[in-house]
């Protein structure tokens, strides 16, 4: 069955109240998360490389009288969605994950290079990029969470759509090409990109694991840090960020996608999750029932960095 | 006045072994740096990352977090999720550069002798690294 059958049965069956999909935005190559409630209404649904945003954030706002939600989902939304039921936000019996395989996210900043770009002169072929006629490895093209992607398809799902082709891409391995540069590169990187962040919170807003009502960034008592966009307050930002995420990232990269300034931010989620992974044996949005990495422990947890 | 450069540690030292032992170290009149400043917490296991990172943001060279041996918590099981936290943290730090600015400890409140050992070493360790990198560009009227 391909999406919009899927999609438009599930709507005129009543099975769900809404179907929250991506429609087309008002920019070329953007794409905005849309309610679909009427079945007429599905032949604007679109799935295309550019639907970057994570849609589980949207789980968490949908209008009044909306109990039953069916949601488009890649790998990383399905993730999100998981990630979600397990921490109580969604219940599992009220979401309908109609999961799509999914080709990889393209960096739209990639295409600036070519001016003027239309949307019709851009098209996806197997493992390839078409631009103006020119053929390009998608790879390159691609945002670099999808890079790294491990789960491109959902790994929990009720429908999973048909068609759409996924390309088999080597898998980028960010962290150790980070961890082989020696201490003081790391900080000069890191120093250099906290220090461009203007603190806007865009990437906090896109998260779909990030739905505190009141943030500690935005908390004033206690007060963490000043909301002037400052080297070392915004050092407190993402790394007590990073903390909250450790365990609960689902690697979907909407925060990278998010940030006006284009700084990797995702890294840092990705080395706490790395580390939750390695040692406590625990990934987020896999499994719906495995108990969260913090509130249990190990008697032979490593212990060899404390003194 | 032109003294030279000291670190400022900020130590949080849990009520039941470290500050005890802290207090020993004290009392049996055992020298260590004075380069620590003690905040008393509950439990290793109450120290929200987010206080290590404040204390960097405030301006503390380093920071060291101790509390009651593994199996010794007052509370039980305190340090063991106290540990999961510090791995984490400590691991992104090493990613980022800053890994030798923050130290965790096991001092139980029968080791002055040891409470002294820890500072002197995190205190050195502390001193050879120089100021707090975050402090760069700072102004001095923006306290939270």
């Amino acid at each position: 069955m391909t999406l919009h059958d899927a999609a438009r049965k599930l709507l005129e069956e009543h099975k769900v109240q809404g179907v929250l999909g991506y429609r087309k935005g008002s920019l070329p190559f953007r794409t905005r998360p849309y309610l679909f409630r009427d079945p007429c209404e599905i032949e604007e649904l679109v799935f295309n490389p550019f639907c970057g945003l994570n849609l589980a954030r949207y789980l968490l706002f949908l209008p009044q009288g909306i109990e039953r939600v069916a949601i488009v989902a890649k790998g990383c939304d399905g993730r999100a969605c998981v990630a979600l039921v397990r921490e109580n936000r969604l219940r599992r019996e009220n979401l309908l994950i109609l999961g799509v395989p999914c080709p990889g996210m393209v960096d739209t900043r990639k295409l600036a290079e070519w001016e003027g770009l239309k949307e019709h002169e851009v098209t996806l072929r197997g493992g390839e990029i078409v631009i103006r006629g020119v053929a390009y490895p998608l790879a390159s093209f691609l945002d670099a969470s999808c890079r790294r992607c491990r789960y491109r398809s959902p790994l929990v799902y009720d429908i999973l759509v048909e068609g759409g082709e996924v390309p088999s891409l080597p898998q980028e391995d960010t962290l150790r090409e980070l961890r082989s540069l020696p201490e003081e590169k790391r900080w000069e990187f890191f120093r250099k990109e906290l220090s461009r962040c203007i603190r806007c919170y865009a990437c906090r807003n896109a998260c779909p694991m990030c739905y505190c009502k009141e943030c500690f960034a935005e908390s004033h008592k206690p007060s963490f840090l000043h909301p002037s966009p400052t080297l070392r307050d915004n050092f407190v930002f993402h790394i007590g960020r990073a903390m909250h995420l450790a365990g609960r990232c689902v690697e979907c990269g909407a925060c990278e996608r998010a940030c006006p300034l284009g700084i990797p931010i995702a890294t840092l989620f990705l080395a706490v999750s790395d580390t939750v992974r390695e040692h406590f044996a625990f990934e987020a949005g896999v499994d719906v029932a495995a108990p969260a990495p913090f509130v249990t422990y190990r008697e032979d947890d490593p212990n060899a960095f404390i003194r | 006045m032109n003294s030279p450069w000291e670190p400022k540690i900020v130590a949080f030292l849990c009520h039941w072994c470290s500050y005890a032992g802290a207090d020993l170290a004290g009392v049996s009149r055992i020298q260590y740096p004075p380069n620590i400043r003690v905040v008393r917490v509950p439990c290793s296991g109450s120290v929200d990352p987010l206080y290590i990172l404040k204390a960097l943001r405030e301006g503390a060279d380093g920071v060291l977090v101790s509390g009651c041996h593994p199996g010794d918590c007052h509370y039980l099981s305190g340090n063991y999720f106290a540990r999961r936290k510090f791995l984490v943290l400590h691991k992104l730090l090493d990613l980022l550069g800053l890994r030798d600015r923050v130290h965790f400890s096991w001092v139980s409140a029968s080791e002055g002798q040891r409470f002294a050992d820890v500072v002197k070493a995190v205190t050195e360790v502390v001193r050879s690294l120089g100021p707090n990198p975050l402090r760069e560009g700072e102004s001095t009227c923006d306290t939270p």
